[in-house]
């Protein structure tokens, strides 16, 4: 045989560049493979419509090139399956305008619905990083049929919103009411909640999530210029860029129901100050919360900082007696307020 | 059985839900707590408000602290480990001096004794006993020194504190503070490190501390590190300095091991594992005096014995394998020399030699035996007058014997270093991957915990033989 | 205190003061069966190690128990088995181990559930406490742990705590064998009869709540006459337990 080191370690790299390629995660030719293998159009025309949904929701209205953009197919495939869907009465062609028909419009909620519901079970039952749950539910959407999205509303308890502040349209295509004005058009001073974070698109999202904003906090907007929007919240300010503000939607309240500006994230809790549990962010959910419930962060408990981790953030906290060490960002998500002596 | 009132109950639990919302149990808990705080308030006097004892919090500042954490830490696994390693020597020897220097010859007479056939001698004494009696002397000892230890520390409630300290390290990777725990248990034995994956009640992390423990490299494979770094890497050097060589080595390769655990848990957490769910908690319990006597016993009972108990089980056939097929001929060759043929191409590729592959697929049950199986087959391979026969594994007491035998089967410093490589990065023992499925009950699980390992050690070996041969030859 | 025990030799049998037969993993034909719950961490395992002579280990960590361990002893010419719940803070999660000492108390019907608290953290403890409370009138209280509260200077008054929690308090140091004769008989009276219990009511429950509480439990009353937790049932309807919701479909319920 005729064995040589390098040509060894050349066959070597060139397999796992290879492999690379195709199981890549995501990217990966295998899963590109296995996404399209066995679809027939379905995705492409559920995409059609909650596009079309969308876009009608905000007032506009679809035409076919709007639609080439924003799916990036090619025409003739588009064309083909359009007229395919105005003959299944999902939509009716005026010139060249697309509008929904009743049956569209309700097949396009029921996606929307699978859409949330998923979002919704990922948040509470599994691990999936935030980043990643919309994703998951765009390939989800297409795949589950009525009565497994039924199941899984059963099983999450029929939840009203989903884990971004969006209402989960019910089965018979109602949605709940939903009366948010985005961050970027409140005038310096209103006091309100965050009832929404905009998942989409990823790069504003992200910006969102590494600034630690969570949704029901209460906030109270500082400043609102051009270039800057600044609020104020859960003992920290926030300045933010007006694009990644428009993405924020708020519920503006009265001066009454803003209770309580004292009270701050548990992580910023200093070493001898003795504090008392406000709340949990419904940011914490699932398994997490319920054990932070059950060790005993409850309303009114009495908290405060026992030991720090000789390396990094983890810190133990004194409650009820016992010592609990939480990573930094468990206790960025507890709302403490300070203990008056 | 009427149907329908239940329905009608059901469907009143579900309209009420909707109107109660989205909060029922945090204001259930909430309720409950302030049940408790009212009862409390009613019943209990205490001088101490703060509930942890003055003494706790004392020794908690210490061995948490900046200062002091790491090195008290450091130093009691150091302890431990060194207590571990030389206290078992000298039981070691004896065990081993009894199994096979008294009661072997013992056993071979009776068989003389009773005209028991050759074939049936050979295969029940020198397959079946010498297999379970090696791995019951290299054992025992340590794993009888090891788990009392740990579990005293454990009893004392320190190790949560350890967890605390690493909690960083681990979060960077995926995983949980506790595996530091599960990690030092696996350098005792891999499938008791398993085992102590419970204590972590997180889904995800358990599994990563679960696939990832093989990396702790464990008493059965510390002699091998030993052997096979004293002979050849502490030879290439002066006399003086060949010992800290060989400890370096060793303890490189255990470093490295730990390397790769945490490089494999943060590749675990980021790929198949991310969508399992994942929460942290840990409570630093008071701190309680161990019962000595009744830690000893328990821990002995517990995970000595029963790891030992599977280990036999599992070394059993293993040892009769390995004397079938070093004695059944097959067109004038054993099946071991078919097999090592077969393997040899592969093992000069990956820089070793279808000796140690062969002898680490019939080793599966323990790594304890890895070494005289292979000792065993290069003697039968090459012909050198030594051992005691086909299908008999040994040792031999002199360094330098072992070393020339080995030779003489072609090895160079490329096998060794490979050698000491793959006995890190290789697939667990049958008696961890059994309880590796046991716990998760999970095929899948149990066949990524098994396979990733060996695919880091061909990965690893390969480079490194590629890159020796081009640079040094 | 307890100097006089601490030998190392507890667990041999002559030390055993009461007249009480431990017979290990021998679990058959028995009269009565006791459940063991309790938090992590509580001492819980020494508790069922030393009522029935078995040896588990038991770790200084929470959450070491995760298998359910049976165990059995003879107290007065009857044989009580005893079911060691893995430890849990609360009954009311998805956790495997809650789920598995839940459905224990709930389905497996213990005649006396034995809930074992650190003395030193009973508030914390109360949480798991009422929650059993809430399933099940045949408890008794294992106020473990007293000497550790002693030292921290913790005071408990445990008649008060009886009074409040309406079952029977019996403090215990369970490492020292101290009070386990006590728990013994208060066990066997409760299984008999002898003691009624009068189990504590979450009270502290916002008003919506308490109403879906109670019209959800009384509709569950009337449907079985017989159902001594309908509170609880319908809590765990409330929260969308699964399995409750099957066994009511089923039937099997009462």
């Amino acid at each position: 045989m005729n064995y040589n080191p390098v040509t060894a370690l050349a066959i070597f790299g060139i397999l796992s560049v290879f492999l690379f390629l195709i199981f890549r995660p995501e990217k990966g030719g295998f899963w590109k493979w296995k996404k399209t293998s066995k679809d027939g159009g379905k995705t492409l025309i559920e995409d059609i419509l909650k596009q079309m949904f969308h876009m009608e929701e905000s007032g506009k209205i679809a035409d076919i090139h709007m639609l080439r953009d924003t799916l990036k197919v090619n025409e003739g495939k588009l064309v083909y399956i359009i007229s395919r869907m105005a003959a299944n009465d999902l939509l009716n062609i005026e010139r060249d305008r697309l509008i929904l028909t009743k049956s569209g419009k309700e097949y396009a909620l029921s996606i929307i619905r699978t859409h949330r519901l998923w979002e919704k079970y990922l948040a509470e039952k599994t691990g999936y990083d935030q980043r990643e749950w919309h994703q998951r539910a765009e390939q989800m959407e297409h795949l589950l049929s009525r009565e497994e999205t039924e199941n899984l509303a059963e099983k999450l308890g029929n939840p009203i919103y989903d884990p971004h502040g969006d209402p989960i349209p019910t089965s018979k295509g109602e949605t709940a009411d939903f009366n948010g004005v985005s961050l970027s058009r409140l005038p310096k001073g209103t006091k309100g909640r965050i009832i929404h974070l905009e998942d989409e698109p990823p790069h504003i999202y992200e910006q969102i999530l590494k600034r630690n904003i969570t949704i029901d906090s209460l906030i109270r907007v500082e400043e609102n210029g051009k270039n800057r929007i600044v609020f104020y919240s859960e003992g920290e300010y926030f300045t933010l860029s007006p694009a990644v503000a428009e993405n924020i939607t708020v519920l503006v309240i009265k001066d009454d129901d803003f209770k309580d500006p004292g009270s701050f994230r548990l992580s910023r809790l200093k070493d001898k100050e003795r504090a008392k549990v406000v709340s949990i962010s419904k940011e914490m959910r699932g398994e997490s919360r319920r054990r932070l419930l059950d060790l005993g962060f409850v309303k009114g408990t009495p908290i405060r900082v026992d030991l720090k981790s000789p390396i990094g953030n983890t810190k133990a906290y004194l409650v009820k007696g016992t010592s609990i060490a939480l990573r930094e960002d468990q206790a960025s998500k507890i709302l403490v307020k300070k203990e008056k002596i | 059985m009427e149907k329908e009132p239940i329905d009608k109950i059901l469907d009143l639990a579900e309209d009420l839900r909707w109107k109660i919302g989205d909060d029922f149990h945090d204001e259930l808990t909430e309720g409950i707590y302030a049940d408790a705080a009212e009862i409390v308030g009613d019943v209990t006097r205490s001088e101490n408000s703060g509930g942890r004892s003055r003494l706790d919090t004392k020794i908690d500042r210490i061995v948490t602290s900046k200062t002091w954490g790491f090195p008290i830490m450091f130093l009691i696994l150091a302890i431990v480990l060194w207590i571990t390693i030389v206290g078992a020597n000298y039981p070691s020897s004896m065990l081993s001096d009894l199994f096979l220097n008294t009661i072997r010859p013992f056993l071979k007479d009776l068989a003389v004794q009773i005209n028991m056939p050759w074939w049936l001698s050979g295969f029940l004494i020198d397959g079946v006993y010498m297999a379970v009696a090696w791995v019951i002397a290299v054992m025992l000892p340590p794993m009888a020194i090891f788990f009392p230890l740990f579990t005293l520390l454990e009893d004392f409630g320190y190790l949560p504190r350890v967890a605390f300290n690493l909690d960083y390290l681990f979060k960077k990777s995926g995983a949980h503070g506790k595996q530091a725990l599960t990690m030092s248990m696996g350098f005792g034995c891999n499938a008791a490190g398993v085992v102590a994956t419970r204590i972590i009640d997180s889904p995800r992390e358990r599994l990563i501390a679960i696939i990832t423990n093989n990396f702790s490299l464990c008493n059965g494979r510390w002699p091998t590190q030993i052997l096979i770094a004293t002979v050849f890497l502490g030879a290439v050097v002066p006399q003086y300095l060949s010992g800290i060589v060989a400890v370096s080595a060793v303890i490189g390769i255990a470093v490295l091991g730990i390397a790769f655990m945490f490089f494999s848990s943060w590749l675990l957490s980021k790929t198949v594992l991310k969508g399992e769910v994942s929460t942290f908690n840990l409570e630093l319990p008071p701190y309680r005096p161990p019962r000595f006597w009744k830690t000893i016993y328990t821990s002995i009972i517990d995970r000595t014995l029963i790891v030992l108990w599977r280990a036999i089980v599992f070394a059993a056939p293993a040892g009769a394998a390995i004397w079938l097929i070093s004695n059944i001929d097959v067109g004038g060759q054993s099946i071991a020399g078919w097999m090592i043929d077969f393997f040899d191409p592969l093992g000069f590729l990956i820089g070793l030699n279808g000796v140690i592959l062969l002898a680490y697929i019939v080793a599966i049950p323990a790594n304890e035996i890895v070494i005289p199986t292979i000792l065993m087959l290069t003697v039968m391979v090459t012909g050198v007058a030594a051992g005691e026969g086909a299908g008999v594994m040994f040792e031999l007491d002199s360094a330098n014997e072992t070393a020339e035998i080995l030779r003489a089967g072609g090895w160079t410093l490329l096998t060794a270093i490979n050698l000491m490589l793959f006995s890190l990065l290789h697939n667990p023992c049958s008696t961890t991957i059994y309880t590796i499925y046991k716990e998760t009950q999970s095929v899948k699980w149990t066949s990524i915990a098994t396979l990733l390992p060996l695919i880091l050690g061909f990965i690893v070996t390969f480079l490194v033989a590629q890159i020796w041969r081009i640079f040094i030859g | 205190m307890s100097k006089n025990t601490n030998t190392g030799c507890e667990s041999c049998p002559q030390h055993i003061p009461d007249d009480v037969k431990r017979l290990g993993v021998d679990t058959g034909d028995a009269d009565y069966v006791v459940a063991l719950a309790g938090n992590p961490n509580t001492g819980k395992s020494t508790v069922f190690n030393t009522l029935t002579g078995l040896r588990q280990h038991t770790g200084n960590w929470p959450g070491k128990t995760v298998t359910r361990a049976e165990g059995a002893f003879i107290y007065d010419k009857k044989k009580y088995k005893l079911v060691d719940l893995p430890g849990t803070y609360s009954l009311l999660s998805t956790s495997e181990d809650e789920e598995v000492a839940r459905n224990f108390i709930l389905f497996g019907k213990p005649d006396v559930t034995v809930i074992v608290v650190d003395a030193s953290r009973l508030e914390r403890n109360l949480n798991l406490v009422l929650q059993i409370l809430e399933i099940t009138d045949k408890a008794v209280l294992c106020l473990n742990l007293v000497d550790e509260a002693e030292r921290n200077k913790i005071e408990i008054d445990e008649r008060a705590l009886a009074r409040d929690l309406g079952i029977p308090v019996v403090p215990t140091s369970a490492r020292f064998r101290k009070g386990i004769p006590e728990l013994t008989k208060t066990i066997a009276e409760v299984a008999s009869g002898e003691i009624v219990c009068k189990p504590h009511r979450i009270k502290n429950m916002p008003k919506k709540i308490k109403n879906a509480v109670e019209k959800l439990s009384s509709e569950l009353r009337k449907q079985f006459p017989g159902l001594p937790n309908s509170r609880w049932i319908a809590f765990r309807l409330l929260e969308g337990d699964k399995t409750i919701i099957n066994t009511l479909k089923k039937g099997e319920l009462v």
